[in-house]
């Protein structure tokens, strides 16, 4: 038969013999030598597939997931009236676990970045977009509203965050309000930031923090165990600011570098400015998403 | 392996051919609806949280 043929012309032409098995298959050790070879290119296949599915299967699962989140999100907005301006907004509902409340804007990857931010950090959270920390700031609170997101996969939102400059924007938009957040200056920046790149009109609003903040930079890379970086302070768990100095801040984590684990890219950006909604106008949008 | 699958698949050669179509679909199914998503979370390549 032909297949019994062709795996033995195979091994001849490999190893440049130029003996024929007897009786098609009668050489054990070249049997052997042959099966063990299928199944090491065998393995090889389905690492490179790991790597197919790593990168581009989980982003066309996740953006289903994205889009159920988003989808979900709309609705309970359009379903819950704004509240009424003249109240008093004192009341801040904690995001449920595994939902989107929030939607994340970064115009200088392009006006159509926008991705749903739900509430946790947890591997499946993460599968359908940016997670929220639980217990960290909400957006425009002081403290620090921090957010990871996957780098490679999954949607990849944070592919391109170390790209991000000093003083670009990053907009969380919530049921009632546009928040307004921007990367702090880089090391290096902050010593003559005002002649420098603090001048530059999207820097209006962006100097360096003082005590205890006085060590704030716009990207640090860090250690994976290094949680501090989503401290109140960042890097500094045990301050505390005091009342009057306490700064709302915004902190994004995603992997580093990218494929691997090792470290972790961490962006900071700082609360600027707010803009609440027009219940007359719900679909107005803030200036800055269009700065890009 | 590949050829002893071959021998043993029923048929003539066109309906062979749609048969191991099959199969690799089958495989390919099996790894990335099942095998690696359960591996994925084991291997770190994507943690991005710190702490």
């Amino acid at each position: 038969m032909q297949g019994d043929e062709a795996p033995t012309e195979l091994i001849e032409a490999v190893g440049g013999r130029r003996q024929r098995a007897a009786g098609g298959g009668g050489d054990r050790t070249q049997k052997v030598v042959f099966t063990v070879g299928e199944v090491l290119i065998t393995l090889g296949l389905v690492v490179l597939l790991f790597v197919v599915y790593e990168v581009y299967v989980t982003d066309w699962m996740s953006a289903g997931k994205q889009a159920d989140a988003t989808a979900n999100l709309d609705e309970r907005w359009s379903q819950e009236p704004l509240p009424d301006p003249g109240n008093q907004r004192t009341e801040k509902v904690r995001p449920v676990d595994g939902e989107g409340f929030a939607k994340l804007y970064i115009p200088a990857f392009g006006t159509d970045f926008v991705f749903t931010v739900l509430e946790g950090t947890t591997e499946t959270t993460l599968e359908a977009g940016p997670g929220h920390y639980n217990d960290t700031a909400l957006p425009g609170e002081p403290g620090n509203f921090a957010v990871a997101g996957h780098r490679v996969g999954k949607g990849a939102p944070f592919n391109d965050l170390d790209l991000l400059r000093s003083c670009d924007a990053i907009v969380i938009e919530t049921q009632t309000d546009w928040y307004i957040y921007r990367v702090m200056p880089m090391e290096g920046e902050a010593q003559d930031w005002e002649q420098g790149r603090g001048a530059s009109e999207q820097c209006t609003d962006v100097k360096p923090l003082g005590e205890p903040y006085e060590d704030l930079v716009g990207q640090q890379i860090v250690l994976p165990h290094q949680s501090e970086v989503i401290a109140p302070v960042p890097n500094h768990p045990d301050r505390v600011a005091p009342p009057e100095r306490q700064a709302a801040l915004i902190t994004l984590t995603t992997c580093h570098p990218r494929f691997s684990a090792k470290q972790r890219l961490i962006v900071h950006g700082v609360f600027t400015k707010q803009y609440p909604k027009d219940p007359a106008n719900p679909g107005a949008q803030p200036p800055e998403l269009t700065e890009g | 392996m590949y050829g002893w699958i071959w021998r043993h698949l029923p048929g003539p050669v066109p309906v062979k051919v749609v048969e191991a179509l099959a199969l690799v679909a089958a495989v390919l199914a099996l790894l990335f609806f099942v095998v690696f998503p359960w591996a994925e979370p084991r291997l770190p390549f994507n943690d991005v949280t710190t702490g």
